[in-house]
């Protein structure tokens, strides 16, 4: 009697987990059915509308992108209007970094790579080798901007000599902003800048991107490497700074301490501009505040152009990589302003169609 | 003298110590130190995990207020204000049954073959000296086993899908994850079955199988349950290795229209609700600070669903075994 009761109880368990199974599949379809009701009723109708002719019928396939976690938000805003017009497609979009993006790139895994700078000649070496054809299309400006706190009155701008005296190669160790005095006199004698020094006598408190971004290639670039170049040096910057990934980390610790210093891409300032001040850049023309303004006529020194690099050997195989990149180049130029950066001027524009239509 | 000593010299001894005991002036002060120190560690504990809370549920509440529902039932957006989570709640979900159908039986097999069949040999000592150490591997190492072995070597390899990132291989990848905690947790609850129960079976002539299916299993089945489940919490929650293993870190994907489950489990590009958490985090809009809070008190709310759910299936198991 005993043995046939509980001879029950292993299979009781096993139905309880079966039941545990069946509901949560029950929630996933049903939760399946919400994903494709959100997305159909067209909340993007004025993205839909216009482009009557982009939104061809029975569009299918994937596209898939990676890269740039700064041009990330632009291509998203693309990505899902133009889903919302070709529902068919399915896309996705990533940011694990520009280097990152292209080895996947490269490797001939994504349609579209998202960067924040121009493809390297390594990378475009690999993609060579491994037969990946690609076409470099710019869609937006971003401007570095240089970060400090608010309560930071004594410093309001630097020139490239005075950031290469505070971040670069040689500054190791200097725990106070005025003990990069003695360096920025020194390049001053050289001409290299360094005029908006003595610094004040405070912590030199410095968190920034690490090497993985874009945004610290593109500062080393603009800021620092002619500098480093000519002091005859090889590191792009200090490496004793607190490097983060996440450029609200970078925000906090900047707002966080009244002598602190940083740089984060522009979308990252004019979202947090009330709790950090951006120091202006003078690039020999006079001190420049980043603005949109400033970047887009190229005026500040840091601005650089974002960048999507397109896979000509995918598109073969994807019939809807062309519209996609169509979509972006067309309409989905008005996202980038929405992201956060900068539109191109009507030149730069016609230069990345006739790009794109050469090369697509 | 002669009335109280009752026994010999030993007694005597006894019945002195016990008197210094009752008569004695010493006040005890260890004990009442112990307890209070001990309360503070659970108090302690307790309010980093109330703050904690009380945190992300304060900073959540103004999506609730202007989002309601929608911010659980939206798909990702790169909007802030129209984003939402239902893709990662779907694919930590389906996550979480792939882990259950690959890593429970498996788990529960090689722990029964341990604690009731295998000999105490050496080679036995060394595979479960090796399970401990595997259920110590830091995560994101079995996010590197499952990128060159489930993502690359066997989806895109053997299998030859386009891109191997799909959900199933982060499945895989959590079941590999689990099955050590697995293993262990149901060896502890094989463990705890009195041997006596085994003996009697055996001395009415049961089979092993026949004592392990009818004695052995019902008695230790609510404990491995209990542990299963908290297995399964863990891997509800981890990020790390699904971010190796392909899952979507971004904050727009989307299937094409009408795919069924089936493929967006097998072939089509996933996210979980951790990955959303760390993504969220990491966006520069100012709203994304309460929505990050509003997907943390999602997942808290799941698991402790979850959670308060396995207790009371315990516990039914348990009155029923013993009715």
């Amino acid at each position: 009697m005993k043995l046939a009761k509980s001879s029950l109880r292993p299979g009781a368990v096993l139905a309880a987990l079966l039941l545990v199974a069946a509901a949560c599949g029950g929630d996933a379809e049903e939760s399946s059915a919400t994903t494709a009701a959100t997305v159909e009723p067209a909340e993007e109708s004025s993205a839909t509308a216009e482009p009557a002719e982009e939104a061809t019928d029975g569009l299918s396939g994937s596209i898939e992108v990676s890269g740039s976690s700064t041009v990330e938000p632009i291509t998203a805003l693309v990505a899902e209007r133009f889903n919302a017009a070709n529902p068919g497609v399915g896309i996705s979009v990533e940011g694990p970094g520009t280097g990152d993006g292209f080895q996947r790139f490269c490797a001939g895994e994504t349609d579209i790579s998202d960067a924040s700078r121009a493809i390297k000649d390594s990378e475009a070496q690999a993609c060579a080798e491994a037969g990946v054809e690609w076409v470099e299309l710019k869609v937006a400006f971003d401007g570095i901007s240089v970060l400090t706190s608010p309560e930071n009155d004594a410093v309001s701008c630097l020139d490239l000599g005075d950031l290469y005296a505070l971040v670069g190669a040689e500054s190791e160790g200097f725990q106070s902003w005025s003990d990069a005095n003695g360096l920025a006199s020194e390049l001053a004698a050289a001409g290299l800048g360094g005029s908006h020094a003595p610094y004040p006598d405070a912590p030199l408190v410095i968190t920034a991107p690490g090497e993985e971004s874009g945004t610290f290639d593109a500062f080393v670039e603009l800021a620092l490497e002619d500098i480093t170049e000519e002091r005859g040096h090889d590191e792009p910057t200090r490496v004793d700074y607190q490097a983060s990934a996440n450029d609200n980390v970078i925000v906090d610790n900047i707002s966080s301490n009244p002598t602190s210093f940083g740089w984060v891409g522009f979308a990252f300032f004019v979202e947090n501009s009330s709790v950090v001040k951006a120091i202006e850049v003078d690039g020999g023309d006079g001190c420049v505040a980043p603005s949109i303004g400033s970047i887009a006529d190229g005026s500040y020194p840091l601005s650089r152009p974002l960048f999507i690099y397109v896979s000509l050997s995918r598109m073969a195989d994807n019939p809807a990589l062309g519209p996609f990149v169509d979509f972006y180049l067309g309409d989905g130029f008005s996202s980038v302003a929405e992201a956060g950066y900068v539109t191109l001027p009507d030149d730069e524009i016609a230069a990345t169609m006739s790009a794109w239509a050469s090369g697509g | 003298m002669a009335t109280r000593t009752i026994g010999s010299g030993s007694t005597a001894v006894t019945q002195d110590m016990l008197r210094r005991a009752l008569e004695g002036r010493k006040v005890n002060v260890i004990n009442p130190l112990v307890a209070l120190t001990l309360l503070i560690s659970l108090l302690a504990s307790l309010a980093i995990l109330v703050v904690l809370l009380w945190d992300v549920v304060a900073k959540s509440m103004p999506v609730w207020q202007e989002r309601g529902w929608s911010v659980i039932t939206n798909d990702l957006s790169p909007r802030p204000e129209e984003t939402g989570m239902v893709q990662g709640i779907f694919g930590s979900v389906m996550l979480t049954v792939v882990v259950v159908i690959l890593s429970f039986p498996l788990g529960v097999a090689a722990a029964i073959y341990l604690e009731e069949y295998a000999r105490d040999t050496r080679l036995t000592r060394i595979l479960v000296a090796n399970i401990r150490n595997l259920a110590g591997v830091p995560s994101i190492v079995y996010g590197l086993l499952g990128l060159t072995v489930f993502v690359k070597l066997i989806l895109e390899g053997m299998v030859g899908q386009l891109s191997g990132r799909t959900l199933i291989a982060g499945g895989m990848t959590l079941s590999m994850l689990v099955l050590a905690i697995m293993v262990i947790t149901t060896q502890e609850a094989l463990r705890a079955v009195p041997m006596a129960l085994r003996e009697a079976s055996y001395g009415v002539g049961a089979t092993p199988w026949q004592t392990i299916r009818h004695h052995v299993l019902p008695v230790a089945s609510p404990a491995i349950f209990t542990g299963s489940v908290l297995t399964l919490a863990r891997a509800f929650g981890e990020s790390a290795p699904l971010l190796l293993a392909g899952a979507v870190l971004s904050t727009f994907f989307a299937a094409p229209e009408g795919t069924p489950i089936t493929s967006l489990v097998m072939s089509e590009k996933y996210t979980a609700l951790p990955i959303i958490i760390y993504n969220w985090s990491r966006q520069p809009q100012t709203e994304y600070i309460a929505l990050t809070a509003a997907a943390i008190v999602a997942l808290l709310v799941i698991l402790l669903v979850v959670n308060a759910g396995t207790i009371l299936a315990r516990d039914a198991l348990e009155r029923r075994r013993i009715r």
